[in-house]
């Protein structure tokens, strides 16, 4: 992944949430997926603006999502691109 | 005289997220006045309780916990048609109170959005403020109060802060008739103006039926799933019509830019932004606490892994070896009392429908709380500490690859211990079918009871010989059979999920709720609730079928000219001890009377109806290797498996009380000398191995039966256990009493 963050900031801008490494955090842009997933996923916080940090990668990963902890499979957040800070 | 008042009673409905406390409030609330039963038709737990607010009686409903009022299926509309007044089951609350954690305002204010929409008078309690204190959050509540409308009342339920502040905000909103005022709608204009559309349509599609609530025609504009559709009655069944009116909106809707169902997250978020801005500050740099750094040990695949098989193996020993002096206390409690009604009533039908029937059953039952209280209490405290979320992290990844998701583990291990906690304890899983698979596979799981039959007959049939060296023959074949039981829960569950419950799986995300430490009064009300909920509702069950199989064994009774056979010899006997001079003769002529006994015993036990039945299905147990005394003890240990060693010590003239040291092996002796008709020796290897299997995988047990039928609140799924697990013991007996036979050979 190092040679993403090495990228100038316009192309590395948005990266799949499941590449995010630990410790590091990042602001949803796009939720992307079937309607009813997404819709479900909104519904409990992962919507565009969110803040989120991943704690520990794999699959479930562990996120934290406005200062709660959740453990989610990754296959769910495939389909979420984040900004990293 | 005075008329008196009929004090007036008033309801208030508590929903919230998950793992926002709202357990703890209600507990708080209503105390130890509960009950839980179950909505008809539905697999949604129904709790209610009792509480005092000004001498005025009021009715607490606790709904299931959830991020969004958004209905799917028949389970998720409950909730919505309990606060509209719209189930005839259930009064109309007077008023809503949404519990909200401090923490996570935006989230919890998009569900906080939809009930401020149902109209009804509503009241906010906030939850662990504490923790968002600590974490450096402030909130100015007389701002958010302003602008929600409604009360908000801080709370810590479980030191009792705040409650009496609760009370009377619910007491004071009770009185309203709506609410104050009329909230405002987040959505944008396009969307009003198309719900406003299909309020229209459907009061023409409609007519003499009351107007659907706006949220509802919301919804069904919102619901792209399509279940609200047909949940809505209309004239002459036009379901194309109203689909056609709602595919109209929406894609007049999306051209206006507010796609649907996009449209609602963006509506609730921005309205939930603009209710907190200024309201809520946060630190810049979120604070690493301490929960941080446990967690990165104790959800370490490692190292975490490693603690939970320490923390299950501790528990596991708890259960198995406290819940032991306890038992042994019920069985002797219940044996004193059968003793004791023995004493006092003359011998015949009635006082062995006592004492076989009732105390017994009764026995039956309440044999099984100690076990049941010791898991939920540890259970209770890693669940209030917040430990078990962490445990199905961990365990997600195994479960996965059987369809199921980590929620799913603790049931199932418990199930080892006795399927009925661990059936009760799929109560966590909110996915309707992962839970139902865990229901039907945890029987499976070797409990507690499957191991007096795998004892007897391994030490009677399994040589104790070792192979290579040094793993005892005797103990592979234990681990042979929790194996049978584990691989084919596997292979169920596996195929479950693609069968019966196949269908898209709901997002896997688990809350990992920060640590605390475990209040006491919640993790004993929780283990209190459980135990209660099993002796009244699975109780009744067990204690008809045990009155019905003592019937079974009972009917009819031997002709009298046998009877008074058997006992002119055993008065006969009692007359020879009376004259006998030294003790040794005495035992002798006891052992002689106690043989004569037994045998009277198991004489009746074969003219029973019981013993009937044995021998009409002797043809169907024959490829088992089994004959008729197996059958009938197989059919007899129905009510519960473990029954099968007294009685197999009845049917072979040993007498019921087989469990002592000296019993189990004069049972032992017994079942190798057992023959069939033709002088075969009845037991081999292979024969002993098929009971073992077909015990290992049957549903012979009524209390398990019973809680499934409670829990799913169906007599279909019990049954469908039953039927599905009986075959497949039959033939998994018949496999291996077939090829066994075949290798003996």
């Amino acid at each position: 992944m190092s040679s993403v963050a090495e990228l100038p900031p316009s192309v590395a801008e948005l990266i799949p949430l499941t590449l995010l490494r630990p410790g590091q955090s990042g602001t949803v842009d796009q939720v992307l997926g079937t309607g009813d997933l997404v819709h479900r996923l909104r519904e409990m916080g992962l919507r565009r603006g969110a803040m989120i940090e991943m704690i520990r990668p794999g699959s479930p990963c562990m996120i934290r999502l406005d200062g709660h902890t959740l453990g989610i499979r990754s296959t769910e957040l495939s389909g979420i691109l984040v900004r990293p800070a | 005289m005075s008329i008196a008042a009929e004090p007036q009673t008033r309801t208030v409905a508590l929903i919230g997220n998950p793992n926002t406390g709202k357990s703890t409030v209600f507990g708080a609330l209503s105390g130890v006045q509960q009950r839980v039963g179950n909505y008809p038709g539905v697999t949604v737990e129904k709790k209610t309780g009792r509480m005092t607010v000004d001498g005025k009686r009021w009715t607490l409903i606790d709904l299931p916990g959830t991020y969004s009022l958004a209905p799917r299926s028949l389970d998720e509309m409950v909730a919505v048609d309990v606060m509209l007044g719209r189930r005839p089951d259930t009064p109309k609350p007077d008023v809503i109170l949404c519990i909200v954690d401090a923490n996570n305002l935006e989230r919890n204010l998009y569900l906080v959005s939809q009930v401020l929409e149902l109209g009804r008078p509503t009241v906010v309690a906030l939850t662990m403020t504490d923790l968002a204190e600590d974490r450096g959050t402030t909130l100015d509540l007389p701002k958010l109060r302003e602008r929600l409308g409604v009360p908000v009342v801080p709370i810590r339920a479980h030191k009792r802060i705040g409650l009496d502040a609760l009370k009377t905000a619910l007491a004071e909103t009770a009185t309203q008739e709506q609410p104050a005022s009329a909230p405002e709608s987040p959505f944008p204009e396009p969307f009003q103006g198309e719900v406003a559309r299909i309020e229209a349509w459907l009061a023409d599609a409609r007519p003499g039926l009351p107007p659907l609530p706006r949220y509802l025609v919301e919804r069904l504009l919102l619901d792209t799933s399509g279940y609200l559709e047909g949940h809505v009655a209309l004239k002459n069944g036009n379901v194309e019509g109203l689909h056609a009116e709602i595919l109209a909106a929406r894609q007049r809707l999306a051209e206006a830019g507010c796609p649907v169902p996009a449209v609602e997250a963006m509506a609730r978020y921005g309205w939930a932004a603009s209710m907190l801005d200024g309201v809520v500050t946060r630190p810049d740099e979120p604070r690493v606490t301490s929960g941080d750094r446990v967690d990165r040990v104790l959800t370490h695949r490692v190292w975490g892994t490693l603690i939970f098989v320490a923390v299950m193996a501790l528990i596991f020993q708890a259960v198995f070896t406290w819940s032991i002096p306890l038992m042994d206390l019920i069985d002797a409690g219940v044996g004193g009392l059968a003793t004791l009604v023995e004493g006092v009533m003359a011998e015949g039908a009635l006082r062995s429908l006592i004492i076989d029937g009732m105390i017994a059953g009764v026995g039956g039952v309440i044999v099984f709380l100690p076990q049941i209280f010791i898991l939920f209490f540890f259970l209770g405290i890693l669940e209030d500490c917040g430990y078990l979320a962490r445990a199905a992290y961990l365990m997600d990844r195994l479960m996965t690859r059987l369809g199921l998701s980590g929620k799913s583990f603790i049931p199932l291990l418990s199930s080892f211990a006795c399927a009925i906690p661990g059936v009760m304890a799929t109560r966590v899983i909110e996915d309707r079918r992962d839970r139902m698979t865990t229901i039907l596979v945890a029987p499976l799981m070797s409990c507690s009871a499957r191991l007096p039959v795998y004892t007897l007959l391994i030490a009677a049939f399994i040589p104790p010989v070792a192979v290579a060296g040094f793993v005892s023959l005797q103990a592979m074949t234990m681990v042979a059979m929790y194996a049978v039981g584990v691989i084919t829960a596997a292979a169920v569950a596996w195929a479950l999920k693609k069968t019966a419950f196949k269908g898209p799986t709901p997002p896997f995300v688990m809350e990992l709720p920060a640590y605390k430490w475990p209040s006491p009064r919640v993790v004993l009300h929780r283990m209190f609730e459980r135990g209660w909920s099993f002796v009244r509702r699975a109780g009744t069950i067990i204690f008809a079928v045990s009155i019905v199989m003592w019937a079974l064994l009972y009917f009819p009774r031997l002709p009298e000219s046998t009877e008074a056979a058997f006992a002119q010899q055993i008065a006969a006997l009692e007359d020879q001890r009376e004259a006998a001079d030294d003790a040794e003769a005495v035992e002798a002529i006891d052992a002689q009377i106690a043989t004569l006994e037994a045998r009277a015993d198991g004489e009746q036990k074969r003219l029973s109806l019981l013993g009937r039945a044995g021998r009409v299905i002797e043809p169907v147990v024959r490829p088992l290797g089994w004959d008729w005394r197996i059958g009938a003890a197989a059919i007899a240990s129905f009510p519960a498996r473990e029954v099968v060693v007294a009685t197999l010590g009845v049917i072979f003239d040993v007498g019921s009380d087989v469990e002592g040291e000296e019993g189990a092996s004069r049972l032992q002796v017994a079942l190798r000398e057992a023959e069939h008709r033709d002088g075969r020796p009845l037991f081999t290897i292979p024969v002993a191995l098929s009971i073992m299997v077909f015990f290992a995988l049957c549903a012979q047990c009524v209390s398990t039966l019973a809680v499934i039928r409670r829990e799913t609140n169906s007599w279909g799924w019990p049954l469908f256990c039953f039927a599905y697990m009986t075959v497949l013991a039959y033939f998994g007996a018949m496999l291996v009493y077939q090829v066994g036979t075949w290798i003996a050979a």
